[in-house]
């Protein structure tokens, strides 16, 4: 039976010439596809990690494991990492001597095998014309847990190996050959807290991959798989073209930028904490090599450790098409295997961005985003209007408790903030880089779990002054209505994101428990396992704020004022960072011109 | 009975006035007065008027589409707002749901933060709480509220959004906050977030309550004019204004809760292309408005137009939670511009050229090519004949961009015309597709009603593109919004969140809220000057399997619900997840989340027009030239027959390759098709 290597594309099979219109015209069927399989998978799924914080993906493969389209709702760190989990899917099954059959749903979520993280379940399904494999249909989805040492599927950062942090699937047949799996779901039962929702929404998964996989058949039966695979090829080759034109526009050389991630402020273990992110990016005619060396060694049994697949290539692809081919500055060019053919990613083996197996990784997350910003750093200076300043990183929380011997558990995303960009402020308590999920409404999470969300504002008066100042972050308070426990995993407590050009640094985030009993606030770390809190425990999450852009006392003084007005910076940041001496709602010319000639 | 429709777009006014008795039918069209519409709009009604030989005061009911409130929003123009809401959250509309709009953008904008409606100034928080379960956690602090409406008075804020958590559960404390309001700041226009959408998800229910407070006192100015004006004309009927879930509301309703207008235009017309299918005796139906820069697309069934999902619709980048009809929105008009971008793509749209400068060939200024230069380049539009002659075309300007981009092709300019227009249909045909085929509705059972100024241009392709077998074409394709409106009926719809398990039915319960929300409902349609006979009432519930966050809607029959009706609503529920996401998951307990009921006020509508005079053939046939179509796979120059719309006599069977022209649109019949000239005044096209 078929592999990819017995398939037409392996086969070296000699594709049409295709000409732009039917390229355009498959171009928009193969998106729809994709559209419709992430629409209906957010809205069949259970969890609100999913149906409400998108923390899903959905994408078409041909039968070589390229990505031919996305879905664009959902987030870039689930779709990203589709192909490396089909490529690991079918590496675990050559290795065992398995096939495809058509009726297959296979689960996949081994992190040294292409996953992103364990908890990021994949399940793939492969396309057949008659007995010819043309493709897999795919989907990835953020599971609340996956039966490791503590509830929750984050936060998990006392793992100290693969093997602590939940069930590993390599490429575990749900369905073979039409056939349900009858025992891998009772496994699946058995093995998982809160699983009558986790298996609902593999469920939802199932349903939306096979939707795809009969969409794509359609559309293959309606162009014949010759055109459909030129028309891909060609779209492939398109948003290489784009690629490649916008790094041939950067002066050939080497960037470099470096920062830190807190890691386990706590531990007194100094190889746990402060360990250094190092981006190099040589640039070379159409070309880029992206080279991570100088990064710290890995954390051989705390989960901080970033796949390379997966996880770092991930956050440096979407970072660098976010900057070179921002959509918001030209026609959206499809996300597809062609965008990363001129760039090479080296890391050496055993560093915190290549780790070794069983080095868990579940808490890949937080590192990741700062080797996506610290990207950014390096190309700052040759792309000063394409970057943000430093951007404030986020943190994820898992609440969970028993009512009776059941287990419910939610998990909360917490914002950052961007840094300050040219021309615009930066963007205020979002999801940053290579993440884009969405918040869950405090009127489900209330009506769900016994927590209540007890605060939910922007921080005021820390965002990096400049120019265009840094993003605002948020500040969230979460209160335990019954006994429960709650674990975290954050970054940014110790490093502020960076200004650029003259502009300031932003401001750490920070994570405060408010204890039930009045006592005194108690800093925790950016991140903690599954601790106890007592009913009426507040945990409060702080984002870091962005860095500014450009010199402060060159901003506009009515922005600054506007800024006073809405409360975003105080009367004395104005003057203290500004130079603008704000009276009785105002600006007092004189005396701002005066202090700004003082300051420069 | 005498009905006149008012279709208000960026350009013209259209009015239509109809002779319900015999379906007479009048039109007229006069340029849109920009900074007050409804100057323009009676001007045309009094010519209207006349030109049927009747007075104002002889009509019955004037039925009104308005594009104000969507522009205030569009165009960012609305009232300074300010917002009372719970102490800790002073920034829910500000952070929104954390989701960038753009996935791989640094330098994009943020809506809710680069155009707040309501700035962070004038958000002002308050001491009080609701539960989850509608229980009070906090107390209002009444004096804290009468000091934040007096510092926004103070501020000059026109108007106030009062948005509290939970209030879809227990609107208490916003409706205690809107009486201090009158207390205090009476002028003040007031919007609650429950009584404007009583449903969860703050964000999106407290920006629906904002866009209100911003487009409020605009739409408020405007309807007080038109009433007034309206009635200095000499006009007594009451005008009644068409909102976005296809039915209308007084102009006192639809004055307090505007932004239940923001669609009011779109949904008119899918209306209008309802009402062309029925007619033509088609009950399963795909409406086709194209403009200028866009075209929308809806579906009409045996049960009526579709709904969207509140939580589907989205105006100039905010979630408006409103019940709107589902309408599909695509940037995909005569005027889009096809260009070859740097990657060496082919793109058709979404840029438009928009009316000024508009295509090239309309001489105003425009240098790049756009659909309707592709059409004048096919020689399918004629520099004569084009709006009946009120704009002449230049078909230089077209041959010479088009030309342009055909070199950059490397292909002639027809072939260049033709990939233009292949890639809209595409793009077209995707947006059917996604409203059809993802929804479970086959397109080979529709037909495409297509109407707007370019929809008969792209119809027949489109169709063939999803084998959809018929194309109909209204009579007057470029004013079927505003005969939309005369086949409408007053709605209102009620939503009240209840939360009820199948595995434990308190029907007795269910039983007593129906009957009281049918109550209320009836309550205001008789306060609205019908009586019962005119009045009926449809009853709903959003259903979810437990767990899930997004409901689908299923129909309660009408009387007590006992058991066997209940279970029947659950097998429908089931049916409808199936048919909806391909799944089924039977096993699981389902919630119901939400009553439903919507009150239907009949009013006097137009239910068949006259049968066109017509002429005959040889009267019809304007001249033998040729244009381009695509036939048997190869682009050529074939000879084609221009015809003149309103003389081709009622029966005449018309065969492409053909061109078909009248004031107001053009249809083209490209080989193979086949149009029939229908009793009911339009044309059915066999693809």
């Amino acid at each position: 039976m078929p592999m990819p290597n017995d398939s037409l594309l392996a086969r070296g099979v000699t594709l049409p010439q295709i000409d732009l219109v039917t390229a355009q015209v498959v171009a928009g069927a193969l998106e729809n596809i994709a559209l419709e399989m992430g629409h209906k998978l957010a809205r069949m799924s259970y969890s609100s990690i999913i149906r409400e914080s998108e923390d899903f993906g959905a994408a078409l493969l041909d039968s070589m494991c390229r990505q031919l389209c996305e879905c664009p709702i959902s987030t870039p760190l689930q779709l990203g990492p589709i192909p490396g989990y089909m490529r690991g899917i079918v590496r675990a099954m050559e290795e065992v001597g398995d096939e495809f059959l058509p009726g297959d749903v296979i689960m996949h979520n081994h992190a040294y095998y292409g996953a992103s993280h364990g908890p990021d379940i994949g399940i793939g399904v492969p396309i057949f014309i008659g007995d010819e494999l043309i493709g897999f249909s795919f989907t990835t989805a953020h599971h609340l847990d996956l039966g490791a040492l503590t509830p929750g599927s984050c936060g998990i950062v006392d793992a100290v190996d693969a093997y602590a942090e939940g069930l590993q699937f390599k490429a575990i047949k749900l369905y073979e050959g039409g056939r349900r799996n009858e025992q891998v779901w009772r496994i699946l039962r058995q093995n998982i807290r809160s699983a009558d929702m986790v298996v609902g929404d593999i469920e939802a998964q199932v349903a939306a991959c096979r939707l795809g996989a009969e969409r794509y058949t359609e559309l293959v039966k309606q162009y014949g798989l010759e055109t459909v695979l030129a028309s891909s090829e060609s779209l492939m080759r398109y948003s290489e073209r784009m690629m490649r034109q916008a790094i041939a526009a950067i002066p050939d050389g080497t960037y470099a930028a470096e920062d830190h991630i807190d890691g386990f402020l706590d531990d007194p273990n100094p190889r746990r904490k402060d360990l250094r992110i190092a981006v190099s990016v040589t640039v070379a005619g159409d070309e880029m090599t992206i080279d991570l060396t100088g990064t710290s060694p890995q954390v051989d049994d705390r989960p901080i450790n970033m796949p390379l697949i997966g996880t770092v290539d991930i956050a440096l692809y979407v970072t660098l098409r976010s900057v070179l081919l921002d959509s918001a500055l030209m026609e959206y060019v499809p996300q597809n295997d062609g965008l990363i053919r001129p760039i090479s990613i080296v890391a050496p083996r055993g560093c915190l961005a290549n780790p070794i197996y069983p080095a868990p990784v579940i808490a890949r997350f937080c590192p990741g985003n700062i080797v996506a910003s610290t990207l950014m750093k390096a190309l700052a200076p040759v792309l000063p209007k394409r970057i943000s300043a430093g951007v404030g990183n986020l943190k994820v929380a898992a609440y969970s408790g028993l009512i009776g011997e059941n287990y419910w558990v939610y998990m909360d995303i917490t914002e950052g903030s961007y840094g300050g960009r040219y021309g615009r402020d930066g963007m205020d308590a979002v999801d940053t880089l290579f993440a884009n999920t969405r918040n869950n409404p405090i009127e489900d999470i209330e009506s769900h779990y016994p927590l209540q969300v007890t605060r939910y504002e922007l921080i005021e008066d820390k965002a990096g002054p400049g120019r265009w100042r840094g993003g605002l972050g948020s500040i969230r308070d979460i209160r335990f209505l019954s006994d429960g426990r709650g674990s975290l995993e954050g970054e940014g407590n110790k490093y502020a994101p960076w200004g650029f050009d003259g502009g300031l640094p932003g401001t750490p985030g920070a994570v405060t428990l408010l204890p039930a009993d009045g006592g005194a606030p108690v800093e925790l770390p950016s991140k903690f396992p599954s601790y106890k809190f007592a009913a009426g425990d507040v945990l409060r999450t702080v984002s870091p704020c962005g860095g500014g852009y450009g010199d402060p006392l060159e901003r506009d003084t009515a922005r600054v004022l506007s800024d006073v007005i809405d409360g975003f910076v105080s009367v004395a940041s104005a003057a203290a960072h500004y130079g603008v001496v704000i009276r009785d709602g105002a600006v007092d010319e004189v005396a701002t011109a005066a202090l700004r000639a003082q300051r420069r | 009975m005498r009905l006149i429709g008012v279709d208000i777009g960026g350009t013209f006014t259209d009015l239509i006035l109809a002779d319900t008795d015999d379906g007479t039918v009048w039109t007229h069209k006069v340029p849109t007065t920009t900074a007050d519409p409804s100057i323009g709009m009676v001007q045309g009604v009094i010519e209207l008027c006349q030109q049927a030989g009747i007075t104002p005061g002889d009509v019955d009911q004037l039925l009104h589409g308005t594009t104000i409130a969507t522009n205030a929003l569009l165009e960012h123009r609305g009232a300074e707002v300010g917002l009372i809401t719970n102490k800790g959250y002073r920034d829910i509309l500000h952070i929104g749901r954390h989701q960038r709009p753009l996935h791989y953008s640094i330098m994009q904008e943020i809506p809710w933060q680069d155009r707040p409606l309501v700035r962070r100034r004038h958000r002002l928080v308050v001491d009080g709480r609701i539960g989850p379960r509608g229980e009070e956690l906090v107390p209002l602090d009444e004096a804290e509220v009468r000091a934040a409406v007096h510092q926004l008075k103070a501020a000059g804020v026109a108007s106030i959004a009062v948005c509290l958590l939970f209030s879809y559960i227990n609107d208490a404390h916003e409706e205690r906050v809107r009486a201090i309001i009158a207390e205090e700041y009476p002028e003040a226009f007031v919007t609650t977030s429950a009584s404007i959408f009583p449903q969860f998800r703050e964000f999106e229910r407290f920006t629906t309550a904002a866009i209100n407070a911003f487009v409020g006192p605009k739409v408020q100015v405007y309807v007080q004019n038109l009433v007034d004006r309206l009635h200095a004309a000499g006009l007594r009927a009451e005008p009644h204004l068409m909102r976005s879930n296809g039915g209308v509301a007084t102009a006192e309703m639809s004055a307090a809760r505007p932004v239940t207008l923001l669609l009011s235009g779109p949904a008119a017309g899918v209306l209008g292309g309802s009402l062309a299918g029925t007619l033509a005796g088609r009950e399963r139906l795909i409406t086709f408005d194209v403009g200028g820069t866009s075209a929308d697309i809806g579906i009409v069934t045996a049960r009526g137009f579709a709904e969207a999902s509140a939580r589907d619709t989205w105006i100039a980048g905010f979630p408006v939670m409103v019940p709107t009809i589902d309408i599909h929105t695509i940037g995909a008009g005569g005027g889009s511009v096809a260009y070859v971008d740097l990657g060496g793509a082919f793109r058709v749209g979404p840029r438009s050229a928009g009316s000024t400068p508009g295509p090239a060939c309309y001489d105003k200024g425009g240098a790049e090519p756009t659909v309707t230069d592709a059409n004048m380049v096919l020689g399918r539009l004629d520099p004569e004949f084009f709006l009946g002659g009120e704009m002449r075309l230049v078909p230089e300007h077209a041959q010479r961009v088009v030309g342009e981009l055909a070199d950059q092709l490397a292909m002639s300019a027809p072939e260049a015309a033709d990939a233009i227009l292949t890639i809209l249909n595409h793009n077209m045909a995707n947006a059917i597709r996604s409203r059809t085929v993802q929804k479970g509705h086959d397109p080979r059972d529709f037909a495409l009603v297509a109407f707007g100024g370019a929809g008969p241009l792209h119809a027949v392709d489109v169709a063939r593109t999803l084998g959809i077998p018929e194309v109909i074409v209204p009579p007057f394709p470029g004013i079927t919004s505003a005969l939309g409106l005369l086949t409408t009926d007053l709605k209102y719809d009620r939503i009240r969140n209840q939360f009820m398990l199948n595995i434990a039915p308190d029907l007795a319960r269910l039983n007593h809220d129906l009957a009281a929300i049918e109550a209320d409902v009836r309550d205001q349609l008789l306060a609205d000057g019908l009586d019962e006979a005119q009045i009926s009432v449809l009853r709903m519930a959003d259903c979810r399997y437990v767990g899930q966050g997004y409901e689908l809607r299923v129909t309660l029959p009408a009387g007590d619900i006992d058991d066997d009706a209940i279970a029947g609503v659950w097998r429908q529920f089931h049916d409808i997840h199936a048919a909806e996401y391909g799944h089924a998951f039977e096993s699981n307990p389902i919630e119901l989340v939400n009553l439903r009921v919507v009150g239907v006020g009949a009013l006097p509508k137009l239910r068949a027009t006259s049968a066109p005079a017509g002429g005959s053939i040889a009267a019809a046939t304007l001249k033998v030239g040729s244009s381009f179509f695509r036939h048997d796979g190869e682009l050529r120059e074939l000879p084609t027959t221009f015809y003149r719309r309103e003389m081709l006599p009622v029966g005449a069977d018309i065969a492409g390759p053909a061109i078909i022209f009248q004031k107001d649109s053009t249809t083209i019949l490209p080989p193979g098709s086949v149009a029939h000239v229908d009793a009911s005044g339009s044309l059915l096209v066999r693809v």
